[in-house]
């Protein structure tokens, strides 16, 4: 028997519609909702919150709208837009946009029953699944999508299996398909974090109250777990939504075989084809119009997410879902799901890793450790190592900070400007590397950073400082004021509230998206290798380096060891949390 | 104009793996200053003395060869100039072509070299005056088709495009462009996409102006259904295991895999290849002339041209042999076309291409 309900607020929603869950306290409920702490009327004019978002702005400023406006500029100086009407450019946005959505929707949902399955139930196995289902985001998209093309290409052993038996391919990855499929498979994980953060949130006492008033388990899910997680998702879903917009690496090599372009594929035929004039102003020009999708999206997200949904901290241990006689069928399916989705390409990246050449047959005595040696001894990995993690670690670091201090501020205090401060944050997210490198790239000689690593650190805290404020946000949307208002009463200044109650509650939910950036930081390739100085390399650029150059073997060694020790690291982090 | 001399970042000792441009920068700003001092004398007494060490200088290449390879160039450079630093910045093509442009955006040219892709980048650039006019020493030895006639760039490998096959998988391999036409190589075929790829672009080009081959060639290859990878390295992968078992791809890496012990084989067509030279030129901004042109007469140098044959690519000039595997120069037939109608008929070519094969 759990020990009794809080006396406090149940859930309350704070729009038009009647509230689900009725709510258990007094007057205050029709204003409810976190209610931002707004600033006195007798206060100064310019308190100490005043300040930090004038911080706040100052360096987004620096970080994200400088760059951004050298793109802007370099957009508006020739008028390009004959250009973006033409066939080719309608037809990419279309595919841009219809991708990305349906691909952030399928990782929303996978991310949520993961979390679910994960965290709350009994699964069989769920710590090493958990470790499992989050090693796509380990593996560089690029590489993952040639290791899937090896599964299920056209003359993969997966169709050439179906063929034999069943006169067909079962299914060719080339194409939109595919390109949604692999958006998914490399999203979800972000999904999942973001999700599981929020369902942490999430009282017992609700589903418990649910479920000893006669609720079944599935109705107790559906009708109390789901409907509180919503905010989270839609967190979620922009986040992921728009960082697909930019991805390259999938539709590049997915999408382009069926002619599926993408606009951050036409960034790259504009940019090497050399079939236009000033490739770079039309670079810029469609960055400018991913920008304005990311805007969109943003502002859809606003009024979509308007409805706000307030949670009181639990007193009961969170009671997992037993999934009874279900158990068994429900760990064989998410098992087997899970190891397919995961094991498959690591698996063809060991074999690629462990055969002398492509194409050579797997067999005992063809088994080489030469790539492995080849590819951690190159002079540019262990460069490119020592780079990759001290950027990365930097760049987790700062976007922890940064994310924290835009998350809490835009949900925790009322200004005109949160709303924008938000949208900053999350713009750079829509833009493909290659994009945000220009803009730096312009901007690096007048600010005396050309050809430094802190360009690259930089132009990471850009691209990614969104995880963070994403992840810091979704989770603080339904967290009630009744902390910082505790504390404003004993006498803290707003600031002082802020920093005490608001960061503190936050810290695990921007821990977890810094290590996330860090994670994609450590692989990444389209901006490092426009930024890098002479001489210097990350990882992401070695393992492309080693592709281009032929060493498909070595590239998948070192893809399969940035795996293995990030898949370590994600290990300790997650024992040290249990 | 001078040149752009960024400050000092601070902190940056901490890191000074990553980074030496600064301080460069700022000396080349001096130099460029006592060159101005002592005018121009010292433009002219270079071509004189081959084997005489340059000065000590450091000059910045940006080049698209693997890295590895380039590695090794460079080394090989130091022994007969030790005295010249070579900083290397390494990108595909598109990207390289990406920093240039970004970099003229807000000043001069950051690299001294250039070492990539195809004439026709070249080209462009020395339409916009970019580029600085020189001839390598050793010019009379070179293959003429590879020499720019204004001087202003000069080829340094031969690399052309090929048919590869997988060994296992095809025992009598096509030995024409018009072979692959046939309706027994549907949907095996897989190629680059010139969307994508500079040096496919090119080649589409080719294949449209050569008159053999022209549009009537490709409509009926696109009938073929082939498989559009991304670029020559996914197609040399795709056909090494099986995925598709003929590729269209430079003969080098095909070269390497074999090396390697793929089964993968390449075979040259009867109509000729088509092919990028990879030339190497020097920005009009550089400060360091002399290292620069050191550095250009070495890529072309028998000595040079001998590593470039030990890395698998087809030589600029006859008296260095050919690869392990290829055959003798005299051999290849070689599609040279008209430049200047090739760079005119591009952007067509690639559109022809993309409707063709949609």
């Amino acid at each position: 028997m759990p020990p009794a309900a809080p006396p406090g607020p149940g859930p309350v929603r704070r729009d038009r519609v009647r509230p689900t869950v009725p709510a258990t306290t007094s007057g205050t409920a029709a204003s409810a909702g976190p209610q931002p702490q707004r600033r006195p009327r007798w206060a100064a004019p310019w308190d100490g919150i005043d300040g930090l978002r004038a911080v706040l702005w100052l360096v987004c400023g620096a970080v994200i709208l400088l760059p951004l406006s050298a793109i802007v500029v370099l957009a508006i100086t020739n008028n390009h837009l004959p250009l973006l009407l033409s066939g080719d450019v309608v037809e990419a946005a279309r595919n841009s946009v219809v991708s990305a959505a349906t691909s952030a929707v399928g990782a929303v949902l996978v991310g949520t029953i993961l979390a679910l399955l994960l965290d709350r139930s009994d699964l069989r196995g769920r710590r090493t699944l958990r470790l499992l289902a989050l090693t796509p985001l380990l593996v560089p998209p690029f590489v993952g999508a040639i290791a899937w093309i090896g599964i299920a290409g056209p003359t993969g052993p997966v169709n050439r299996a179906w063929t034999e038996w069943f006169g067909g391919p079962l299914w060719i990855i080339y194409g939109g398909d595919g390109v949604v499929f692999l958006l998914i498979v490399h999203s979800y994980p972000i999904a999942y974090i973001i999700m599981s953060a929020a369902l942490r949130r999430v009282p017992s006492d609700l589903e418990q109250a649910a479920r000893i008033s006669g609720a079944s388990l599935l109705r107790s899910v559906t009708g109390i777990t789901l409907p509180l997680l919503r905010p989270a998702a839609f967190s979620a879903f922009t986040l992921i939504a728009v960082s697909n917009l930019a991805d390259f690496g999938i539709p590049s090599i997915i999408g382009l075989p069926e002619r599926f372009v993408t606009l951050s594929t036409l960034v790259y035929r504009y940019i090497q084809s050399g079939t236009v004039e000033s490739p770079l102003e039309v670079v810029a020009t469609i960055g400018v119009v991913l920008l304005g999708v990311a805007v969109l999206s943003m502002v859809i997200d606003l009024l979509v997410n308007r409805t706000r949904v307030e949670l009181d901290q639990s007193s009961a241990p969170p009671q997992p879902i037993r999934l009874g006689r279900a158990r068994a069928a429900t760990s064989i399916v998410a098992w087997t799901l899970v190891l397919a989705i995961t094991l498959l390409p690591l698996l063809a990246l060991t074999s690629q890793a462990l055969l002398p050449a492509p194409g050579v047959p797997l067999a005992w005595e063809n088994l080489t450790l030469d790539n492995i040696v080849r590819a951690t001894t190159a002079p540019g990995t262990i460069v490119g190592a020592t780079n990759s993690v001290m950027l990365s670690v930097l760049a987790g670091l700062i976007c922890t900070v940064l994310g924290l201090a835009v998350g809490t501020i835009v949900t925790r205090t009322r200004a005109r400007s949160n709303a924008a401060l938000a949208t900053v944050a999350l713009l750079p997210q829509a833009i493909p590397g290659l994009v945000i490198a220009v803009g730096w790239l312009i901007i690096a000689p007048r600010i005396g950073l050309f050809n430094t690593p802190w360009l690259i650190l930089c132009a990471y805290v850009m691209a990614f400082v969104a995880v963070v404020v994403q992840a810091v946000a979704a989770p603080l949307r339904s967290t009630p004021m009744s902390m910082e208002e505790a504390a404003r009463i004993s006498g803290a200044s707003r600031l002082r509230a802020l920093i005490d109650i608001s960061w503190r509650m936050a810290v695990p939910a921007a821990v977890a998206g810094g290590v996330l950036v860090a994670l994609t930081a450590v692989r990444e390739l389209t901006i490092s290798v426009l930024l890098l100085s002479p001489g210097s390399q990350t990882l992401g650029v070695s393992i492309f380096s080693l592709q281009q150059a032929g060493a498909y073997n070595a590239a998948a060694a070192l893809s399969l060891l940035v795996t293995l020790v990030g898949l370590a690291g994600l290990g300790l982090v997650d024992r040290r949390r249990h | 104009m001078p040149r752009t001399t960024p400050r000092l970042p601070p902190m940056r000792n901490s890191l000074s793996t990553l980074s030496t441009r600064n301080t460069r920068n700022a000396l080349a700003g001096l130099a460029l200053v006592g060159l101005a001092l002592t005018g121009c004398s010292a433009a002219t007494d270079t071509t004189d003395d081959a084997s005489a060490t340059t000065e000590a200088a450091t000059i910045t290449l940006y080049t698209s060869e693997p890295q590895a390879k380039i590695d090794a160039v460079v080394a090989a450079f130091n022994v007969i100039e030790p005295g010249v630093t070579v900083d290397v910045f390494r990108a595909g093509t598109g990207d390289l072509t990406a920093r240039i442009e970004a970099e003229l955006t807000s000043g001069d040219v950051q690299a001294d070299v250039l070492l990539a892709a195809d004439a026709g980048t070249f080209e462009g650039y020395k339409a916009d005056d970019l580029l600085r006019a020189y001839t390598p020493a050793d010019v009379d030895a070179l293959n003429p088709d590879v020499v720019d006639p204004d001087g202003f760039y000069t080829g340094t490998r031969i690399i052309p495009t090929v048919i590869a096959y997988n060994t296992t998988m095809i025992d009598t391999p096509p030995t024409s462009w018009q072979e692959l036409t046939d309706s027994a190589y549907a949907d095996l075929i897989t190629m680059p996409n010139p969307d994508v790829s500079g040096a496919a672009a090119y080649n589409a080009a080719v294949w449209l102006n050569t008159p053999d081959l022209g549009d009537d060639w490709l409509s009926a290859l696109a009938a073929n259904n082939p498989v559009i990878a991304e670029s020559n390295g996914p197609v040399s992968q795709a056909v090494a295991t099986g995925t598709q078992p003929i590729g269209i791809v430079v003969d080098y890496l095909v070269r390497e895999l074999k090396a390697a012990g793929s089964p993968i084989d390449v075979s040259y067509p009867a109509e000729g290849v088509p092919y990028v030279s990879q030339p190497v030129g020097i920005f009009a901004s550089t400060s360091e002339q002399d290292a620069s042109e050191a550095f250009v007469d070495f890529l072309v140098s028998a000595q040079g041209q001998e590593l470039a044959v030990e890395q698998s690519y087809l030589p600029v000039r006859n008296d260095v042999g050919t690869p392990e595997g290829a055959p003798a120069m005299d051999d290849i037939a070689i599609l040279s076309p008209d430049l200047q109608v090739i760079s005119d008929s591009r952007a067509d070519a690639v559109a022809r291409f993309t409707e063709l094969f949609s």
